[in-house]
């Protein structure tokens, strides 16, 4: 599932001069797709920047499809840079080295774009875009994706994607000239991130934006109480309409009648035993987990407690019985107890009080 | 301005970013079902009434290569096999990675984040954790004198059915000290009162979001609408299609909300199965050690016996005595088996148990819940 918005002009996708290797070069339109952990990321960086600086900027990892169409952003890092009227400084080494760092963790993502906490495009945006689309170390021959986040304080999070052609005015300028083009962009989440997505944004709305971690049993009341509103207002609605109150809308009616009528009709006696057999089913599970809590801890405290009282009953042979084997129990009980009479004869090591003096 | 004597103060809580949430959650299910461990970035923060620790980045360690070279491991068939599983839950104390963390904070701290390692995490599934790389990793990390450091474990399995799991631990400090001695034998137990529950201790566990990012929650997943009331849907189409009125929210996970408990109940059984195998193993270890131990004290009473007669016949014949104490020379008393092993699965299964009453009190209200609508007007 993903989220976007806007309406594309899908121009032909700037092919690069060299053929890619597998497959024919498509001139296809790129799509690229994002995690939210490089957005939480990316702003992250954003709020942690040098306070001189307006933007900062940093690389982007990901994986790309195999005719490279589409492009999925995993991961991306930061990269400190710094930014005058006049020129722009990268630093180079730091990008290599990260680079290399990651890859040594996680093989699979490779380097796909840049990224730039403002939204504007200037000069210093096209020398950057060179740089990462070049032959060697850049993305070349597939193109350098661009993401802006703007990040501007009042105003929304603002994120576009770009690729870019040459565009080149002179040849003097050709390094620092380039066309963006924008691509359409979505965000994906998977199951487990919906729910940690959740946990993130139920914090959002209070004072300090921090929550205690919640036990299933406190998520589960929000949620029941979160579709006991809904179906209040869904309810409110549907009797307004039949007083004549408010509009009815036919397609609404439709869609409030179908989905009404996927609750199921069984009878009461199929209902009463299979909610039974599901009760049972978990209260079971929970009982023996339980007990075989209490057996574990009951032959821990018994190996190490009995030893002091120098009984001969030694502890070990009480365990053996937990287990369903009679015989193991029995012989084991037979070592323990000879264990324990010969024990008391005069072992220095133990320095144990041996009451019975056997 | 953090006061000088944090030391004292002992860990109260731990505040996670809404960043590290997600980037583990990425690592973890890219990883499954292996193991994925990494380290954790932040600093600690005293209060007044303890020291809160902020976790504000992280980053994944590559799986570690075997610290041994080919040769030494043929002949060590006993260990555990170097899987990817145990490289990877072995790799935050292996030397290669030490290395690796060093180099990651050193760049990190370029770009402002926190360069002060507090920790590391790991995945599992169905809380499956408890075990000796667990312990040694953090005792690896805990064993540094003052250090504020913090284990994290995200259950992948049960974040997948709706519920997030994440929780803190640290070695509680009784465990340390026993630990540091290295012995588990009975009576070093029996001296220090360690139980298995004590083994670890949980931390509660915070979730903070930074400004821009709530601002971009609230932005999240559509744009808030421009007109007070929405018009209507002209069909049903408009109403799954439409971005403008069907939205994704981000809460509430209906996720949670589903009824289906055979895979879960499936796994813990295996699970428990697997600690109660583990624990039988134990005990016939601890049982093998007792019958060996008698065997030797058997045999040492008669020797003892014998050396006692030629003495007397010697004392008669006046010749020297010969030794009484050689015993200790000639007979080898077994080693006894550590019980770590043991404490350790006991420990896990309290794990596995809390896990199952926790899970039985939300299915239980949830088919309460069911079973109202079905049958209404019956609330028994």
């Amino acid at each position: 599932m993903g989220t976007s918005q806007n309406n594309y002009l899908h121009l032909a996708r700037p092919l690069a001069p060299a053929a890619v290797s597998t497959t024919a070069p498509s001139t296809a339109p790129l799509s690229v797709s994002l995690l939210p952990q490089a957005l939480f990321s990316i702003l992250d960086h954003a709020s942690r920047r040098p306070a001189d600086q307006e933007r900062v900027i940093g690389t982007l990892l990901g994986t790309r499809s195999e005719d490279g169409t589409e492009v999925h952003i995993t991961n991306c890092y930061a990269v400190p840079h710094t930014e005058t009227a006049e020129q722009v400084e990268v630093d180079m080494d730091y990008q290599k080295a990260m680079l290399s760092l990651h890859l040594r963790s996680t093989p699979k993502e490779v380097l796909v774009g840049w990224y730039a906490t403002s939204g504007e495009l200037n000069t210093f945006s096209a020398l950057i875009q060179n740089f990462y689309g070049q032959q060697g170390e850049g993305t070349f021959p597939h193109p350098a994706v661009h993401l802006t986040v703007s990040t501007a304080p009042g105003r929304d999070v603002d994120a576009r994607t770009y690729i870019s052609a040459p565009i080149g005015v002179t040849a003097e300028r050709a390094a620092d000239s380039c066309l963006f083009i924008p691509v359409p962009h979505e965000i994906r989440y998977g199951d487990a991130e919906k729910s940690g997505l959740e946990m993130i944004a139920s914090a959002k709305e209070r004072e300090d934006r921090s929550l205690l971690l919640q036990t299933d049993v406190e998520t589960l009341e929000r949620a029941i109480e979160q579709v006991l509103e809904m179906l209040e207002r869904v309810s409110n609605y549907v009797s307004n309409v039949l007083d004549e109150e408010a509009e009815p809308s036919s397609a609404l009616g439709q869609f409030l009648m179908n989905t009404l009528s996927l609750a199921p009709k069984v009878d009461a006696e199929s209902v009463e035993r299979d909610f039974n057999n599901h009760i049972q089913d978990v209260l079971l599970v929970s009982y023996l987990a339980n007990t075989i809590r209490t057996q574990i801890d009951l032959s821990n405290r018994l190996a190490t407690a009995a030893l002091t009282m120098g009984h001969a009953e030694g502890a070990p042979p009480t365990d053996a019985q937990q287990q369903d084997n009679k015989q193991q129990s029995s012989r084991g009980g037979r070592g323990g107890r000879g264990g324990g009479r010969s024990r008391g004869g005069g072992d220095r090591d133990y320095q144990r009080e041996n009451p019975l003096g056997l | 301005m953090a006061e000088p004597n944090t030391a004292s103060a002992p860990l109260k809580e731990v505040q996670i970013e809404a960043l590290v949430v997600m980037r583990i959650i990425k690592h973890s299910t890219s990883a499954f079902p292996t193991p994925a461990t990494g380290c954790l970035l932040g600093m600690d923060v005293a209060d007044n009434i303890g020291t809160q620790l902020q976790v504000t980045n992280c980053f994944p360690f590559p799986a570690a290569a075997p610290d041994q070279p080919p040769a030494q491991q043929e002949q060590q068939y006993y260990q555990q096999p170097t899987d990817a599983a145990t490289l990877a839950a072995g790799a935050p104390r292996a030397k290669s990675n030490v290395a690796y963390q060093s180099e990651m904070i050193k760049y990190l701290r370029e770009v402002n984040v926190d360069a002060q390692s507090v920790g590391w995490y790991i995945s599992t599934s169905m809380g499956n954790f408890v075990n000796q790389n667990f312990i040694e990793n953090q005792f690896f990390y805990q064993k540094v004198t003052d250090e504020k450091t913090v284990a994290l474990v995200f259950d992948v399995g049960r974040s997948s059915a709706g519920s997030f799991s994440l929780k803190a631990y640290r070695l509680s400090p009784s465990f340390m000290a026993s630990y540091r001695e290295g012995k588990f034998n009975t009576e070093a137990i029996q001296k220090s009162n360690l139980r298995y529950q004590d083994i670890l201790v949980e931390l509660p566990l915070q979730i903070h979001n930074s400004h821009l990012l709530t601002s971009f929650l609230h932005q999240l997943p559509q744009p808030p609408p421009t007109k007070n009331a929405l018009d209507f849907p002209s069909s049903i189409a408009d109403l799954t299609h439409d971005p403008n009125i069907s939205s994704n929210p981000l809460a509430p996970n209906l996720d949670h909300l589903d009824l289906s408990i055979d895979p879960f109940m499936e796994k813990t059984c295996d699970l428990l199965l697997d600690s109660i195998e583990a624990h039988q193993t134990e005990q016939n270890n601890a049982q093998y050690y007792q019958r060996s131990l008698a065997r030797e004290q058997t045999k040492i009473q008669a020797w003892q016996a014998k050396r006692k007669q030629e003495n007397q016949l010697r004392g008669q014949q006046k010749q020297p005595l010969l030794d009484e104490n050689e015993w200790t020379k000639l007979f080898k008393l077994p080693q006894e088996p550590s019980r770590l092993e043991s404490m350790l699965v006991g420990r896990q299964v309290e794990q596995y148990a809390r896990q199952v009453d926790g899970f039985s009190a939300v299915v239980s209200g949830k088919m309460f819940g069911v079973r109202g609508t079905m049958l209404p007007g019956d609330i028994a």
